[in-house]
């Protein structure tokens, strides 16, 4: 009977992340700071509703700074020709909004592979 | 008889170029509301590639253009830009510091702003260049973002309500 309850909880637990993971862009991103970034990739979250790309951009200062990018989930990246093993120790520019707390994260609008110079738009259809 | 041809000669000549100045600038006034439809692909979504405001209210006159840009669930950035060209501040949200400037050049308005705000990257420092084009009840922004020595073109279009 325990094992069943935990199980249940395990499950519900389970069942809420990725409506946890599903938010407004407004409540996390601000809409009025596009940034630029060009970084390597160093480590990948490919997951849905949003994947998750970590990019090691070096700052003017030299330092390097590891920025977690936001992007469309990894099932529609895999629609738009974009494959796992395209990302990990590639260049990449990625063109978003910053997040509204002052974190090394943005939300990608676009993002460039450099060396095959393959672009994946995010699209959503809301007015801007 | 003489002079006075004289002086209306010197009338037509200099009242001409006044007049093609005023039949060239176009007055874009009014309110503007985003056609998707007829707006380029970039421009979609929550997070465009060149971002546009969803509304704009402009009042022109012969010196000055007042721009008030509301986008969904952003505050408005208001400017009143000085037709001169000469540099003024937008008033935009807490943390961003924005300038920018607006001339007539034939029947085309070019609009350049500097938007810069810190980041994790140091002080982020992005410009905007748009050229707005009034065909009827139809105006059609051109503008390009430039950051980092990248950049972006789209193109939206507005109708008029």
């Amino acid at each position: 009977m325990r094992a069943l309850a935990t199980l249940s909880c395990g499950f519900l637990l389970a069942a809420s992340l990725p409506a946890a993971a599903h938010h407004s862009f407004s409540a996390v991103y601000d809409g009025n700071k596009p940034i630029t970034l060009r970084g390597t990739v160093s480590k990948l979250g490919w997951s849905n509703p949003h994947a998750h790309i970590y990019v090691d951009v070096k700052g003017p200062d030299g330092k390097v700074v590891t920025w977690e990018i936001e992007s469309a989930g990894a099932t529609n990246l895999q629609r738009a020709g974009i494959r796992k093993e395209d990302f990990i120790g590639t260049e990449v520019i990625v063109k978003g909004f910053l997040a509204k707390d002052g974190t090394a994260a943005a939300n990608a609008s676009s993002f460039t592979l450099v060396q095959t110079k393959k672009e994946f738009v995010s699209e959503e259809p809301t007015t801007p | 008889m003489k002079r006075v041809a004289v002086a209306l000669g010197l009338v037509f000549v200099l009242g001409a170029p006044f007049e093609a100045l005023a039949q060239e600038r176009p007055d874009f006034s009014g309110t503007w509301k985003f056609n998707q439809g007829k707006s380029t692909p970039g421009i979609a979504g929550n997070t465009p590639i060149v971002p546009f405001p969803s509304q704009i209210v402009v009042k022109q006159t012969s010196s000055e253009l007042y721009v008030e840009s509301t986008s969904v669930r952003q505050a408005p950035l208001t400017v009143v830009f000085k037709l001169d060209g000469s540099k003024v501040t937008v008033q935009a949200p807490r943390g961003i510091t924005e300038t920018g400037e607006a001339r007539f050049d034939g029947a085309t308005l070019i609009v350049t702003t500097r938007r810069s705000f810190s980041s994790p990257a140091g002080e982020t420092v992005v410009d905007f260049r748009e050229t707005w084009r009034l065909n009827g009840s139809v105006l059609s922004i051109e503008k390009t973002r430039t950051q980092s020595g990248d950049s972006a073109t789209e193109t939206a279009v507005y109708d008029k309500v």
